[in-house]
C-alpha cells in the first residue's frame, strides 16, 4: 500500500473502502483523495476494480443488486453513504461520463437541458438557452452543433456524442466529474479532442478518469493510482509513477509486461 | 471482477520451433470441395423457396377469406327496393295534418295506421300477395316522405320502400320459385330497384333481416373496448414497470411472473366464468352491459400487455438508465422520462395483440349474458348491449336466408373495426419509435 501523501483542496476522500458483490470482494481496502487542482487517473489491468471503485464515488453501484460498500467516502467532508446524503443530489454534484457515449435519443439541446431542468437550475427559457450554450462551449462542441441544436443527439459522430455527454454532465454544475474510459470507443483524433477538453476542465472540476491507455494517463493526469486485483497498489504524482514506480507490479504494468 | 489474471508476460515460449504441418494442404478446388459448395447453394435455395411458399400460402388463405367475405357481405349493404304508389286520398289515414308541421311529426305518424295503409296500397298495386312483398321497414320510408312533404297526403305519391326478405333474397338470386315469379312481375312493372342499405349501419338487432342493423353491436363493441383499454392498459403498464424497475428479484416476484405468464394462456371462457362469479354474482353489476364485458376482457388482455411491456422495458439499453441516473435523475424520473417513452412502441405492439384478441372474443361474453337480443343501441356502459362477434354468432344461427348475407356483412364491419383499431395503434407506435 502506498503511503498517503497530503494533497491540498481535497474534494473527495475514500478511506478503507471495500466493495463486495455478494460473497465476492471486488475492492479491498482502497484509500485515495481527489482534489480540484489535479486530474486523478485510475489505471490497471482489466477486471482490477478501477471502474467499480469509480462507481462507488457517485453511488452508481447502488443500482447493482447485491453490491455492498464498506469504509468511508466523503465529499467536502460529508459521508456520501451517510443517512442524510440524498443520492440523487449526490449524482448531480458528482457527474459521470461513461465508457460508451450514451446520449439520450432526444435532440442535442434536450440532452444538455435535461439535467438543469430536472434540478430546477434554469429560470425561464432564456436562462436555459444560456446554460445549454455555455455547457456546449465548455465541452468544445458548440461551434459544431450550434446550427442544429434540435437534431437528434444520436446522429452525431462518436467523438461528438462523447463531448455531448460531457456537456450534459457539466450542465448541472457538478463539483466532481468521473470519467469511465471515456475514449475507449473513440478514434485517435476524437480522443485527442477529449484529452484537450479534460485539460481545459481541470481546475474547475475535480476530475477522476479511469483509463486503459497509459499514454493517456500520462498526458492528462497529474495524480495516478494503480489498481491490481481489487487493491490499490500504488499512487502518487503521475510523473513519479511513470518514471520511478516503487512497486515491482506497477513497473511491470506500465512497461507493458502484462495488462 | 477480480479475475485471477496472472502475471504472465507477453511473448512467451522464446525459441520454440514452429509446429510441423500434419495434414496435406487443403484442396480448395477439388471435386469434393465443389460438391460441398453445390450442396450449400442448394440448401440456400431450398430455404428461400420454403419461406416463399409459406408466405404465399398465408397470403392465399387471407385472400380467399377476404374474397369470400366481401363477395357474400357486400350484398348485405344493398337492398332491393320497390316503388310503391300510395293513394293517400282514398286510404283512410288517421292523422291530423296540423300535427305534421310541429316538432312532434314523428310521434304523430307513429300513432297513425301507416302499416295498414301500406299493406292496402301494396295489395292494390301488386295483387293480393302485395303486402308480403313489402318490408316492415317500409313505414319508416313512408313516414320520412310524409314529413318531408306533407302535401302528398292530399293526393297520390310513389314512394320507394324496401322489399321484404323473400323478395330481397329472390332478387339477389337465391329465393323460392314463388318469390322469383313475384320479382319477375315487379321487374316487368319497372317497380324494382337496388339501393344502399343505410339501415344496416344505423339500426340494431331485429327479427326481420330487412330491419336489422349492426350499429347497436358496433357501439357495444366500441364501449366494451373502451372499458377494456382504460382498465388493462394502465394496469398492465404499471405492473410491467413495477416488476421490471422496482420489484426485488425473489421467490415472490418469480411466482408472480409465472402466474402472469400462465394467465395469458388461460382459455378465455374461464375468464367469462370469473366475470360471471365476481362482477355479476358478487358485485351485482348489470347483466349484458359493456362495463362488465370490458372488465372481463380486461382481465384477459392485461397479462398480454404485462408480458409485452416487460420485454419492451428490458430492451431499453441500460446505458440510457445510467446516463439519466448519472446526472441525478430520480428513479421515477428515469422511468417516466426515459424508459417508458423508449418502451412505448413495444408496449403498444402488445396492446394491439391483446385488444385484437379481445375484440374478436365471444365465449367469455356469452358467460356474462351478452348474447341477449338487444334491439336498441346502448347509451352508456351500463345499458344492455351486444358486441360484433356475438352478433355475428347470433345471426349465423338464424334460419332466414336474409340473415346469411347480414352475417357476412357484420364480419366485414368487424374486420373494418379491427383494421381501424390496429392502424391507429401502428400509427402511434411509429410516432413514438426512436432510434438509440
Amino acid at each position: 500500500m502506498a503511503d498517503m501523501q497530503h494533497i491540498p483542496n481535497v474534494k473527495m476522500s475514500a478511506q478503507g473502502v471495500n466493495v463486495l458483490y455478494g460473497e465476492k470482494q471486488a475492492i479491498r481496502d482502497v484509500s485515495i483523495e481527489v482534489d480540484l487542482e489535479n486530474v486523478t487517473a485510475l489505471i490497471g489491468p482489466s477486471g482490477c476494480g478501477k471502474s467499480t471503485f469509480l462507481r462507488t464515488l457517485n453511488r452508481m453501484n447502488d443500482t447493482v443488486s447485491g453490491a455492498r460498500v464498506e469504509g468511508r467516502i466523503t465529499l467536502d467532508g460529508d459521508d456520501i453513504y451517510g443517512a442524510d446524503m440524498d443520492v440523487v443530489q449526490l449524482r448531480a454534484r458528482v457527474g459521470m461520463v461513461f465508457q460508451k457515449p450514451n446520449p439520450f435519443p432526444k435532440s442535442i439541446y434536450e440532452n444538455v437541458a435535461y439535467g438543469p431542468r430536472i434540478h430546477g437550475l434554469a429560470h425561464g427559457k432564456a436562462d436555459l438557452d444560456e446554460i445549454v450554450e455555455k455547457s456546449l462551449r465548455r465541452a468544445g462542441l458548440w461551434d459544431e452543433v450550434k446550427d442544429r441544436l434540435h437534431e437528434s443527439g444520436t446522429a452525431l459522430s462518436g467523438g461528438q456524442q462523447q463531448r455531448l455527454c460531457i456537456g450534459r454532465a457539466i450542465a448541472v454544475e457538478p463539483e466532481v466529474i468521473l470519467m469511465d474510459e471515456p475514449c475507449s470507443a473513440l478514434d485517435p483524433i476524437a480522443t485527442a479532442r477529449i484529452e484537450e477538453l479534460i485539460l481545459d476542465l481541470r481546475g474547475n472540476y475535480a476530475i477522476v478518469i479511469v483509463t486503459h491507455n497509459m499514454q493517456q494517463a500520462a498526458r492528462v493526469s497529474q495524480h495516478t493510482a494503480f489498481f491490481h486485483l481489487g487493491r490499490l497498489v500504488e499512487q502518487g504524482p503521475t510523473t513519479e509513477i511513470f518514471t520511478n514506480p516503487r512497486e515491482e507490479r506497477t513497473k511491470d504494468y506500465i512497461t507493458g509486461r502484462y495488462g | 471482477m477480480t479475475g485471477q489474471a496472472a502475471l504472465t508476460p507477453h511473448g512467451a515460449t522464446p525459441g520454440a520451433a514452429p509446429a510441423p504441418r500434419i495434414a496435406a494442404p487443403t484442396d480448395w478446388r477439388g471435386e469434393a470441395m465443389r460438391r460441398r459448395i453445390a450442396r450449400r447453394y442448394a440448401a440456400e435455395r431450398r430455404f428461400r423457396l420454403m419461406g416463399l411458399a409459406a408466405v404465399l400460402l398465408s397470403a392465399g388463405f387471407l385472400a380467399f377469406l377476404l374474397v369470400t367475405m366481401v363477395g357474400n357481405g357486400a350484398r348485405g349493404f344493398t337492398r332491393t327496393q320497390i316503388a310503391l304508389p300510395i293513394d293517400f286520398q282514398r286510404s283512410a289515414i288517421l292523422i291530423d295534418p296540423a300535427l305534421l308541421t310541429g316538432g312532434n311529426a314523428e310521434q304523430a305518424l307513429a300513432g297513425a295506421n301507416l302499416p295498414a295503409v301500406i299493406d292496402k296500397a301494396a295489395e292494390t298495386a301488386f295483387g293480393e300477395n302485395g303486402a308480403r312483398m313489402i318490408s316492415p321497414a317500409a313505414q319508416t320510408a313512408v313516414r320520412k316522405a310524409i314529413i318531408a312533404d306533407p302535401a302528398i297526403l292530399t293526393g297520390t305519391a310513389t314512394i320507394t320502400v324496401p322489399a321484404s326478405e323473400g323478395i330481397d333474397v329472390a332478387a339477389k338470386g337465391q329465393g323460392s320459385a314463388a318469390n322469383e315469379a313475384a320479382v319477375a312481375r315487379l321487374q316487368q312493372a319497372g317497380a324494382l330497384s337496388t339501393g344502399l342499405n343505410l339501415r344496416f349501419l344505423t339500426a340494431s338487432d331485429g327479427t326481420d333481416p330487412t330491419l336489422v342493423g349492426i350499429w347497436g353491436a358496433l357501439k357495444g363493441s366500441l364501449l366494451t373496448m373502451a372499458v377494456t383499454l382504460a382498465l388493462s392498459f394502465p394496469v398492465g403498464v404499471f405492473a410491467a414497470l413495477y416488476l421490471e424497475e422496482y420489484a426485488p428479484r425473489n421467490r415472490w416476484t418469480d411466482l408472480i411472473e409465472v402466474s402472469i405468464n400462465n394467465l395469458a394462456a388461460v382459455p378465455s371462457i374461464i375468464f367469462g366464468l370469473l366475470g360471471l362469479a365476481i362482477f355479476l354474482n358478487l358485485m351485482h353489476l348489470p347483466r349484458s352491459a359493456p362495463l362488465v364485458g370490458g372488465m372481463t376482457l380486461a382481465l384477459m388482455t392485461m397479462p398480454v400487455i404485462v408480458i409485452a411491456g416487460r420485454n419492451a422495458i428490458k430492451a431499453v439499453p441500460p446505458s440510457i438508465r445510467d446516463a439519466a441516473l448519472g446526472i441525478g435523475a430520480s428513479p421515477v424520473q428515469v422511468v417516466f422520462h426515459h424508459v417508458l417513452p423508449l418502451a412505448l412502441p413495444g408496449i403498444l405492439t402488445g396492446t394491439i395483440i391483446g385488444m385484437a384478441r379481445a375484440l374478436g372474443e365471444t365465449a367469455p361474453l356469452l358467460m356474462i349474458g351478452m348474447r341477449a337480443f338487444v334491439a336498441s343501441p346502448p347509451h352508456g356502459v351500463m345499458d344492455p348491449a351486444s358486441v360484433l362477434p356475438v352478433q355475428i354468432f347470433l345471426w349465423s344461427d338464424e334460419v332466414g336466408h336474409g340473415f346469411i348475407e347480414k352475417t357476412s356483412a357484420a364480419i366485414i364491419v368487424l374486420l373494418a373495426f379491427l383494421l381501424t383499431m390496429n392502424s391507429i395503434a401502428i400509427y402511434l407506435r411509429n410516432k413514438f419509435e426512436k432510434k438509440w
